[in-house]
């Protein structure tokens, strides 16, 4: 037992290590990515000893409990082990309980991820969405709004004037407060190297925050299954750009815009397009 | 027993055939892709396969079904210039999202346009917008950042007008490009986007660059 002991100590330790060498997803290109890729790098640390201990019993039974001849009988009854019992409940309870702390302190930080409470908007956050984390960055809040349509994703930036861009530029180390919404079904908006995956829903204005921390290209996909083009409801041209290449880029956009702009209905947290069914 | 056994297993059987048919007669037939690989895409855009002018499809399972003609599937070269004229025979229904009323990503900036005016005249002109709520269709490729709104036929328009609409863009490398109306154009379907805007062969299909 203690030889098993032993082993299982060193290789849950060479496991730590190995662990700890990896890069995890979503990576580092924002703050909420780095917070998310660190959260999953504590839960494998967390979870390699449970895990070689578990493939250490298994092949433990598999090898010295083997029949080597075929017998109709049962084996001998198991009366069990109170001090493993009592190990086995206590290390799972503090590993748990540590988590839930962790957990419990991240979503009560003061930077949560959605707005809360105000008229129209959404409220709290649903399971398996992320995008939370310190808003952390300098300089004030840029608010753009990522509107999905059967099939494609388009942004309005709040901050100037409501243009639409069919791409998804943001400044680096500048905290980004994006409005999520769509104008005909259900989408999801993920902008995986960002660390941002937020439901797109008529009627509703989905608030996520995102502070880049690299510039560089991005992706932007459709997560939820929305009909015939979803697997190409997708754009590799989101790019993370210096303050001063995005006013270069935003001024470019806007005068762009002028041409279609008087006709495209003011910035609103969500929109009503009708109709809703064509006529004929 | 017996017969109670076979007659549920012929009625499984029945079912099966029906729903296999019903896939393969209506649910992935379309057109096939246009004949060898080619820089210049004639089109004709109709609000009902039965109401085709130049490339009739008496054959499709779905001739109420707004589409273009002759295919939704192209072979085109890549790194290439590609010129498309439409002849654009439906009426407007509007652009669910006006953003696209915008031209984008076709060269010079801007497509040329033959119509007719609110008061039945013929006018032509290049457009590098038009009014989101006159918009029948748009030809969009958006991976190559191609969006371009297709004028409705206006009320005033001689009957059995075309609206003709030119324009050109260049390809990237080889690929599999697929393009789209962003007008929610399918009459009598959920938010417009049912039938034949989800069915490829009507109002989507693919550019297979080469």
């Amino acid at each position: 037992m203690v030889r098993l002991l032993i082993i299982w100590v060193i290789l849950s330790a060479i496991g730590i290590v190995a662990a700890l060498q990896l890069n995890y997803p979503p990576y580092d290109q924002s703050i909420q990515g780095q917070d998310q890729a660190s959260t999953l790098k504590l839960l494998t640390v967390l979870a390699t000893p449970v895990f070689i201990g578990v493939v250490m019993m298994i092949l433990y039974a598999a090898i010295y409990f083997r029949r080597t001849v075929p017998e109709l009988v049962d084996g001998p009854p198991m009366l069990g082990n109170t001090p493993v019992q009592i190990a086995w409940v206590a290390i799972s309870a503090i590993l748990v309980l540590f988590l839930a702390v962790v957990g419990i302190a991240t979503l009560s930080s003061e930077n949560v991820a959605q707005a809360v409470g105000q008229p129209g908007r959404a409220i709290g956050q649903s399971g398996g969405q992320t995008g939370s984390g310190t808003a952390g960055g300098t300089g004030s809040e840029l608010h753009v709004q990522v509107i999905a349509q059967q099939w494609y994703f388009t942004y309005r930036y709040a901050d100037y004037d409501g243009v639409e861009t069919t791409h998804l530029y943001l400044p680096l180390d500048r905290p980004v407060e994006l409005h999520v919404t769509s104008l005909d079904i259900i989408h999801s908006f993920w902008a995986y190297e960002l660390g941002v995956k937020a439901d797109a829903n008529p009627g509703v204005d989905n608030i996520f925050h995102v502070t880049p921390q690299k510039t560089g290209s991005f992706q932007v996909r459709c997560a939820e299954l929305c009909g015939l083009w979803h697997g190409h409801m997708a754009d590799s041209s989101g790019q993370v750009v210096s303050q001063s290449d995005f006013d270069t880029w935003i001024a470019g956009q806007q005068a762009d815009f002028n041409t279609i702009g008087k006709v495209v209905p003011s910035y609103a947290p969500y929109y009503f397009p009708e109709p809703k069914l064509k006529a004929g | 027993m017996l017969r109670r056994v076979s007659l549920v297993a012929a009625g499984v059987v029945i079912v099966v055939i029906a729903i296999v048919a019903f896939v393969g007669l209506f649910m992935l037939r379309q057109p096939g892709p246009l004949a060898g690989t080619t820089t210049k895409l004639h089109l004709e855009t109709v609000a009902a396969l039965s109401d085709a002018v130049e490339w009739p499809r008496p054959n499709d399972p779905h001739p109420d079904w707004v589409g273009y003609l002759p295919t939704t599937t192209w072979h085109v070269p890549a790194n290439s210039t590609i010129q498309v004229q439409i002849d654009q025979e439906d009426g407007a229904s509007g652009l669910r999202n006006p953003f696209w009323g915008k031209v984008f990503g076709i060269e010079g900036g801007t497509m040329h346009v033959k119509y007719f005016d609110d008061k039945g005249n013929p006018q032509e002109g290049d457009m590098d917008s038009i009014d989101p709520t006159m918009a029948a269709h748009t030809f969009a490729i958006p991976d190559l950042g191609v969006f371009v709104p297709l004028l409705g036929v206006g009320d005033t328009a001689p009957p059995g007008t075309q609206n003709i609409i030119t324009f050109s863009f260049k390809t990237k490398g080889p690929g599999i490009y697929r393009w789209q109306c962003f007008v929610p154009c399918a009459a009598g379907t959920l938010f417009g986007n049912g039938g034949p805007m989800s069915t490829i062969g009507y109002m989507g299909g693919e550019l297979i660059v080469t």
